[in-house]
């Protein structure tokens, strides 16, 4: 089974951030908090570029958190939504808020 | 381009050989090959049999030689050059300051 | 922590704040200074506010992204090289091009990894210095080259101002000579002399630039001095050879050939030291007689080795002398191959008019190179004229007005006091050499004054017989009654009178020498051969040899010698 945060990463995070380690993991977690909703309306919408520029920046933010998992599904949005195929968009969504909740977890207690 | 030389065994004789074209850029080597050495020899011969071709430069090398070797009591053969070798150095006369063979 | 010897300053733009402050962290951690700002027109603004080492940018941000961010920090820079780093996990290639075509230099994706980044802040970096020496070496060698162009171009000046004095527009004179010959070590000049003929010299100097253009100057400066004052062709070769001798360093000569071309005589004299053979081109017959080099380059020798034999050729109206530098010889075809000799004597052999040589020439060896110009090419063409013929000389040369001291008389009388201690003849000969044809002829001249002085200071003045001569003691006798003699002289005199006119191409010096003695009888003494004995009496047949004449007039106390010399010696 795929864990949900590579805890190597973190890690290598916390030795390169020191003390800015804690700030960092809640700037993710709150950003984050705030896309997702985002995601939502934009696929409402219809509003293909900003879905994929949203999906695009969480796709990024997730990978360097080690969060690889949401990252891959962040990617699923980008694509499909470049693609202009929301169709599946919906079900990928909710595997995201699925997936966010434990990564928070497993940040919330690094 | 290469210039090799060497001394006879009883050091008085410097023989410096000239492959390709003897011009402007073979002046370094050509002086090195008669100015580092230890002891000056009192003969100098410079081989051409493999020297192509020989340019106004390459001339005012061999006078810088000949100044290195005593100027009018210097002693220096030049060898085994080619028709369009000799041909430059005949049209120059250098005969009356080298003995060309 | 950081093995960076010197920090750096680097711009980070990205607007997603987590992956900012990772990034951020990372390169503080390598000890560089960060800038960091959230979008594309930031970027742009802090750009040009810090002058970053170093971009790294975001592709996709608010505002304006990072392509138009890219060009537009690309533009600022200019000349300048700044690495920009494209921060993207884009992943279809179609982004990647349009990254490049931004001017993104690389690109570094999410997940960020430490090592890379570290190593590729690294390899731009060293680009960057690279980029920066080279562009200062680049700007070293321009600025030497303006310097170096500004410099030919006063040499040339100056070289030209010598130059221009010469009659190479004459209308039986055609050359070609590039502009610039001189720093290809090339150098023509001709002029007309006294007498009506033109003296032309073609130099090659060894090697090329400044230092092949530095020997031009004072042989085209002699040259010109000397020719227009009269003096002759084995002067002005002596002349020329000895100052570049003295000059130039050793392995630095120049080949040259230089020719007097007579128009009244139909002949010229030439001396090739080093050019390749010149031509004689024959209209008549349309055979071609080579003239080959028969001396070392001048400033090779020093004045008393140095060979100043001449060849002398007779010349029909129409005839035609080619003297070229090694250039035309040498010129390669693409192919590499040299133009060579058999190909410039076939030009010559397929003439039919011979006034077409020249453009034949030319464009025969333009034709070899492949249409190229190639600007090593020296060549003149010189044509025997009737006399008066030649118009391009500057107008105040003819024979009639010859500059030097031409038509004058003189007079000096010695008195006892003054044969003590002066001797008269360097004084007197000083002043014969004034005039440039006699110049050649100072050896003479010296002799027939110093036999004539001891002549009438000895026999004339203080009355010795050269009777006393005839015995080895008496020689000795004979000098030792002249030192006595002169020391108690107390009357006599000596007086020189000399009177030199114009005489056709040349001049006529009339030399009177009178004592005070009471003279001889010259018919039967001097004027008999027969009469020389011992070890005296070989004076006056040795003057007769050098003068055109010589004659006692009176009692014999006083002696003409008539000297004459042509213009064209």
């Amino acid at each position: 089974m795929t864990q949900s945060v590579d805890t190597e990463t973190l890690a290598m995070l916390k030795e390169v951030m020191e003390d800015d380690f804690n700030n960092l993991i809640n700037t993710f977690l709150d950003d984050a908090r705030q896309r997702l909703p985002l995601l939502r309306e934009q696929l409402a919408a219809s509003d293909y570029e900003a879905l994929r520029r949203t999906a695009h920046s969480l796709k990024g933010s997730s990978s360097n958190l080690g969060a690889m998992p949401l990252s891959e599904l962040c990617f699923q949005v980008e694509h499909r939504a470049n693609e202009h195929q929301l169709s599946g968009v919906e079900g990928i969504l909710q595997e995201i808020d699925a997936e966010f909740q434990q990564v928070s977890d497993i940040l919330s207690q690094f | 381009m290469g210039i090799q030389s060497h001394v006879s065994d009883d050091g008085k004789e410097l023989v410096i050989s000239i492959q390709g074209r003897f011009d402007f850029s073979a002046h370094q080597d050509f002086r090195n090959s008669y100015e580092t050495l230890d002891s000056q020899p009192t003969r100098y011969k410079v081989d051409m049999n493999e020297t192509t071709y020989l340019d106004s430069s390459a001339l005012g090398m061999l006078l810088l030689l000949r100044d290195h070797a005593g100027g009018n009591s210097a002693e220096i053969e030049i060898v085994n050059c080619s028709p369009d070798v000799k041909k430059i150095l005949t049209i120059s006369n250098f005969e009356q300051l080298f003995t060309i063979e | 922590m950081s093995q960076q010897a010197k920090p750096l300053k680097i711009l980070i733009a990205d607007d997603t704040e987590t992956d900012r402050r990772i990034l951020e962290a990372i390169v503080r951690r390598e000890g560089h200074e960060v800038i960091s700002v959230c979008d594309g027109q930031e970027a742009v603004t802090a750009y040009e506010r810090e002058q970053p080492d170093i971009v790294l940018l975001d592709a996709l941000m608010p505002r304006l992204d990072g392509f138009g961010a890219a060009r537009q920090i690309k533009e600022l820079a200019g000349e300048e090289l700044v690495p920009i780093i494209f921060l993207t996990s884009l992943s279809d290639t179609e982004s990647l091009v349009r990254c490049l075509e931004a001017g993104g230099d690389d690109f570094l994706s999410k997940p960020y990894n430490r090592v890379i980044l570290q190593a590729k802040i690294k390899a731009f970096n060293r680009m960057r210095e690279m980029h920066q020496e080279v562009q200062i070496q680049r700007d070293q060698i321009a600025s030497h080259n303006d310097h170096l162009m500004q410099e030919q171009t006063v040499a040339k000046q100056v070289f030209d101002n010598i130059a221009h004095t010469g009659c190479l527009d004459a209308s039986n004179v055609k050359y070609l000579l590039s502009p610039l010959a001189v720093f290809n070590g090339d150098v023509i000049v001709a002029a007309i002399r006294p007498s009506g003929s033109m003296m032309v010299l073609l130099g090659d100097f060894t090697g090329h630039g400044l230092p092949a253009a530095i020997g031009a100057m004072p042989l085209a400066s002699s040259f010109y001095g000397m020719v227009q004052k009269g003096f002759s062709m084995v002067d002005i070769l002596r002349e020329v050879n000895q100052k570049l001798k003295q000059i130039l360093p050793i392995g630095v000569f120049c080949c040259a050939s230089i020719v007097d071309m007579n128009f009244s005589k139909g002949k010229i004299r030439i001396w090739n030291g080093g050019l390749p053979d010149c031509y004689l081109h024959r209209s008549g017959t349309g055979e071609v007689e080579p003239i080959r080099s028969t001396h070392l380059p001048l400033g090779v020798l020093d004045d008393s080795s140095f060979k100043d034999d001449c060849l002398h050729f007779e010349m029909e109206v129409g005839d035609r002398l080619y003297m070229w530098s090694d250039g035309i010889i040498e010129t390669r075809n693409p192919k590499g191959e040299m133009y060579g000799e058999e190909r410039l004597q076939q030009v010559f052999a397929g003439n039919k008019v011979p006034g077409q040589v020249f453009d034949d020439i030319v464009n025969s060896v333009h034709e070899f190179a492949g249409g190229e110009r190639d600007d090593d090419l020296s060549l003149i063409e010189l044509t025997m004229a009737e006399p008066g013929q030649i118009d391009g000389g500057p107008r105040d040369y003819s024979p009639q007005r010859h500059s030097g001291m031409m038509e004058w008389s003189m007079d000096l009388e010695l008195q006892p006091s003054t044969f003590r201690l002066f001797d008269p003849l360097p004084l007197l000969l000083n002043i014969l050499v004034e005039v440039p044809g006699l110049r050649t002829h100072s050896g003479s001249l010296y002799t027939i004054l110093a036999e004539l002085y001891s002549n009438a200071l000895e026999h004339g003045v203080l009355g010795l017989s050269s009777e006393l001569k005839h015995t080895p003691e008496g020689f000795a006798e004979y000098y030792q009654q002249r030192q006595q003699r002169l020391d108690t002289l107390e009357e006599g005199t000596v007086a020189f009178s000399m009177d030199h006119r114009v005489l056709g191409d040349g001049g006529e010096l009339i030399l009177k020498v009178t004592d005070s003695g009471t003279g001889f009888d010259h018919q039967n003494n001097i004027d008999n051969p027969h009469k020389r004995v011992g070890y005296s009496g070989r004076g006056i047949p040795l003057i007769r040899t050098l003068c055109h004449s010589l004659r006692y007039i009176g009692t014999g106390n006083q002696v003409e010698v008539v000297f004459r010399w042509d213009g064209d010696d």
